[in-house]
């Protein structure tokens, strides 16, 4: 076990590693305006003088290092545009915990919402009208078909029309939590229902019910005791991911709401092309992203006891 | 959970009914005689082959379990009207231009009239009609989605065989895979619609950047189970040709399989440039499509008068995507063995 | 019900709904299972031995139905039992099961103890402690060496055989009367068979258990079998005490068979196979089902089905060929001489 956490761990910094690089060197692509307060107003030579100043026009080998070293040491540059001369951890400091705030509470309610669907909907296959899986079914057509912008615009409209909720998230108002974290929470419980339910579909076929049943084992107790518990737990990987994802919030619920946190921080500095801005929000995405799937593999090897010493990954 | 069993249904009383043609005893004996009823029948081989159960073809079964799902029939019908409407409607007698900026007597732009006979679904803000811009925007959509859709297809294809086939790209192949299907795809796909010029073919290009991975993998997996899995390994040892077996055991999940990925990805593609063009990195509004239409509409949802902007696109919208989603899950559905057993 | 009957079953119909079609799996079958006997249901694949037995427990899958008959178990009817309550009366309690897969039939994320605990709490009534030692006593007695540590292990751990060995335990803490092995050792090495049904045997003698053993493995049944019911197309064609069946078949498709054992097979002469395929059973069977298949098929067998002909008070076949009236037919050559191998006692 400790090999194979710690054969997970290398591989994951094996992989930020590339990935950091790869995005490195797209973002050194990016509009060189965005170095700039007033793009406009600043002559050739100025431009040459700033970029130059920034290590832009050093090679690329030269300047990856350059990041590197400053990443080790928890420097991630100062913003140009959105606040001019602001180290860019300390805006990013200011907008997570918001993001999280409403992300966690998205989570708790989509994992409650999406498990007692996929429950009923697992349960229901069974009944004669098989009204849960329909109505989930349709659900989950809606939410993963649908674009969501298109619900989440839907959503607002709706609760802003006919609720009377507000339009905008205000910090100090409860009641403007809503929409957002409704529209945070719809999508995923889908995902979340749709996966218990074919799981627990699976696992209801499995010989080893037959056989539970066989021993004499009431259904009831066997749905809990083996296919529920059996069905949860391919799913248990995606929990850490889950967590984490709330530090970055989401890019359409925030920006759409105005609500301050990572999410709508991104979608801000991409139209204001604040490139040191941009470039620090892009690490920052794609280590949590690396990391979430790192601790679900980890969490995954500790409740599963079949995961063995070694699982070979892209074969899966 | 409670145990569900179905009731023999009409279907046994018929099968009743036919159990009870056997005559009795003293009928026969009357009819054929003792010496004849018990003397030997002739061996038939012919005959004592006939009990077989093998009247079942597969793709007959594929397309009766997809003819016979209703759902699945309404939304083909309802995407082929859509995808032709939206191609002809150009050519139709009395449309108009989707960029046309119309103006009234007075040089006036005819902004924001709301649905009618003049203009079916109205104007925008800047007197563009709505009607031509929403078809002008499916096309656009659609484009986009049919060729993430294709070139994830042939990439993911391509890929798939030589990572599957060439023993010694499978280290490296894997490994790359991994790092690439670890980056987040929103990140990737902002990023290059970031650092492009906005248009269709960035969009395209940054979706189908990524998009063939899991394609790829998939065939590559396949191809590995031909080698390997024991009925494909049993057909060799008979001497059945490789092509057959790959006609035979392998077309038919494969064909399912790739066409659900297929049906998936458009939906996909259209929401993707949803998604940008919110993010405003995504298409311009000389370039209508029915990203940057819900957009506009979204922007003037506060006016009641004015919502037929944001609800024409999004009804649309989610037309063609459910359409695909429907129409492809049916159709895996359909080609799935299991499913032919009822 | 006779009394050493302990398990009976009358004019069994059991249909399944496939594909839009009705498919007749068990035709108006009768079976008696006597108390403390082990009785091997020999068939091949797709004959009905299977559902056959599930219908005793309720294990029906869903789209399957009882059309007809009875089941008797206690002088009740199992065929009217509608609840699952009704049935946790009988399954694990009165007649457990062993399945044929042990690699899938144990769940992959429980203690394989747990798994044992759950049979005995429900079935010994004993809790904590107490029960925890049934459940490793349960594993002494399939074989399985340092219970105790074996207890907390997950199934992953342990080989195909020790996990048949740990389903056998599973079906023993349920403290049945009657224990099904459905295939037991189908899916196992060969060298681990004989231990498997040994083990399966001394269970069955030290806890007075009635075995019913569903396989098409004749090897397996000339070990164990006390009694033999050999099933063809949803019916049972001849049915006989072990001996009786072996030495003395009457039915073409008993003797068909046992043809096709390699053991009994000729050196340097092919291999006897049976010709032909089973009927297809979504459409109704006439006469005797084996008739086309049937090198000495008699007029009648196309047109009335057989009755059962008794050859002696524990051995019947329905076949014509045992009516008086039948032109007299001399089984094929390996059966002649499996006969004289019997000492010509049974003949």
């Amino acid at each position: 076990m400790a090999k194979y956490i710690l054969k997970r761990v290398l591989r994951a910094f094996i992989t930020l590693f590339f990935i950091i690089t790869i995005l490195f060197i797209l973002l050194q692509h990016m509009p060189i305006e965005g170095y700039f307060e007033n793009f406009d107003k600043v002559s050739p030579a100025e431009i040459q003088v700033k970029l130059t100043s920034l290590g832009l026009t050093d090679p690329l080998p030269k300047q990856l290092a350059r990041f590197y070293k400053d990443l080790f040491h928890g420097d991630l540059g100062t913003s140009n545009i959105y606040r001019m001369g602001v180290d860019n951890l300390t805006i990013i400091a200011e907008k997570v915990p918001v993001s999280m705030r409403i992300g966690l509470i998205s989570l708790a309610l989509s994992l409650l919402m999406g498990f007692a669907l996929g429950i009923w909907m697992a349960y229901s296959t069974r009944t004669t009208f098989k009204i849960g899986e329909r109505l989930g079914t349709l659900l989950i057509v809606i939410v993963q078909a649908i674009p969501s912008a298109v619900y989440y615009i839907l959503i607002q409209f709706m609760g802003s029309q006919y609720l009377k909720m507000p339009m905008l998230f205000k910090e100090d108002n409860p009641i403007s939590y809503i929409l957002p974290i409704f529209s945070l929470s719809i999508g995923s419980a889908a995902y979340y229902a749709m996966w218990l339910r074919r799981y627990m579909v699976d696992e209801a076929n499995r010989d080893y019910v037959k056989l539970a049943r066989a021993k004499g084992v009431a259904d009831s107790t066997i749905s809990r005791r083996h296919v529920f518990r059996n069905a949860v737990i391919p799913m248990v990987q995606y929990i850490p991911g889950s967590i984490l994802g709330t530090l970055v919030g989401s890019l359409y619920v925030e920006s759409l709401y105005s609500i301050p946190g990572m999410g709508g921080l991104l979608v801000t500095a991409i139209k204001r092309h604040d490139n040191t801005l941009i470039r620090a929000l892009v690490v920052i995405f794609a280590v949590i992203s690396i990391l979430g799937l790192l601790f679900g593999d980890i969490l995954m090897a500790i409740v599963d006891p079949r995961i063995s010493l070694v699982k070979k990954e892209g074969s899966r | 959970m409670v145990i569900f069993r179905r009731r023999a249904d009409e279907l046994g009383d018929k099968l009743n009914a036919k159990l009870e043609q056997e005559l009795d005893m003293e009928t026969l004996l009357a009819q054929e005689g003792e010496e004849k009823l018990f003397s030997f029948a002739e061996f038939s081989s012919e005959a004592s082959e006939k009990g077989g159960y093998s009247n079942y073809s597969y793709w007959r079964s594929t397309v009766r379990a997809f003819l016979r799902n209703k759902t699945a029939m309404f939304f083909l019908f309802l995407m082929a009207a859509t995808l032709i409407f939206s191609l002809i409607q150009p050519f139709l007698p009395g449309q108009k231009d989707a960029l046309l900026i119309h103006n009234g007597e007075y040089g006036l732009p005819l902004n924001n009239i709301p649905p009618g006979k003049e203009f079916w679904f109205g104007t925008n803000a800047i007197g563009q009609d709505l009607w031509a811009r929403i078809w002008a925007g499916t096309r656009t959509s659609l484009f986009i989605g049919f060729t993430v859709a294709f070139v994830e297809a042939v990439v993911g294809i391509l890929v798939g065989v030589l990572w599957g086939y060439v023993r010694k790209l499978d280290f490296l192949f894997t490994e790359l895979y991994n790092v690439l299907d670890n980056i987040p795809q929103t990140l990737l796909l902002i990023l290059l619609s970031y650092i492009m010029r906005p248009g269709v073919s960035t969009i395209i290009f940054a979706m189908s950047l990524t998009g063939w991975l899991g394609m790829a993998r998939f065939i590559r997996n396949q191809i590995i189970i031909i080698r390997d899995r024991d009925y494909n390994l049993a057909s060799r040892c008979l001497g059945v040709p490789t092509g057959r077996i790959i006609f035979r055991n392998l077309l038919p999940y494969l064909v399912s399989v790739i066409t659900l990925r297929m049906a998936l990805a458009i939906p996909g593609a259209i929401g993707g440039e949803v998604f940008v063009t919110y993010i405003g990195i995504g298409l311009p509004v000389s370039i209508p499509s029915l990203g940057n239409l819900l957009q506009t509409g979204r922007s003037v949802m506060q006016m009641a008068s004015l919502r037929y902007q944001m609800f024409f696109p999004a009804i649309l919208l989610a037309v063609i995507t459910v359409s695909f989603y429907i129409i492809g899950n049916s159709f895996a559905d359909a080609a799935d063995p299991k499913s032919h057993v009822n | 019900m006779k009394e050493n009957v302990i398990l009976s079953f009358e004019d069994l119909d059991i249909r399944f709904s496939l594909r839009g079609q009705v498919l007749n799996a068990i035709r108006g079958v009768s079976l008696d299972v006597y108390r403390g006997e082990s009785l091997a249901i020999v068939g091949e694949s797709g004959s009905g031995k299977s559902v056959f037995t599930k219908s005793a427990i309720g294990l029906l899958d869903a789209n399957g139905t009882i059309a007809g008959g009875h089941i008797w178990y206690n002088d009740k009817d199992l065929v009217t039992f509608r609840t699952e309550k009704e049935w946790l009366t009988i399954r694990g309690k009165e007649i457990a099961m062993v399945m044929q897969d042990p690699m899938t039939s144990l769940n992959p994320l429980i203690p394989v103890g747990d798994q044992i605990l759950e049979a005995v709490v429900l079935h010994q009534g004993l809790r904590g402690a107490a029960a925890k030692r049934a459940a490793v006593e349960a594993l002494r007695a399939v074989g399985i060496q340092e219970p105790e540590r074996r207890y907390k292990q997950y199934p992953h751990e342990f080989s195909g055989g020790m996990r048949q060995r740990v389903v056998i335990a599973i079906a023993i803490a349920c403290r049945p009367k009657i224990l099904i092995c459905d295939e037991p050792t189908t899916a196992l090495d060969v060298t681990i068979q004989a231990q498997i049904l040994d083990l399966i045997k001394e269970l069955q003698q030290k806890l007075e258990l009635t075995t019913i053993y569903i396989t098409h493995d004749l090897g397996v049944v000339a070990n164990v079998a006390d009694r033999i019911a050999v099933m063809y197309a949803g019916d049972f064609v001849e049915v006989g005490r072990c001996e009786e069946v072996f030495y003395d078949p009457r039915h073409p498709y008993t003797w068909a068979l046992l043809s096709s054992l390699p053991q009994l097979g000729v050196k340097g002469e092919n291999l006897y196979s049976i010709r032909g395929t089973p009927p297809n059973l979504f459409y109704a069977v006439k006469g005797d089902a084996f008739a086309p298949r049937n090198p000495w098929a008699l007029k009648i067998d196309y047109l009335k089905r057989p009755p059962y002909f008794q050859v002696s008070e524990t051995h019947k076949a329905r076949t014509w060929l045992l009516d008086p009236r039948a032109p007299k037919v001399d089984p094929p050559e390996h059966i002649r001489q499996l006969r004289e191998k019997g000492g010509g006692r049974y003949a």
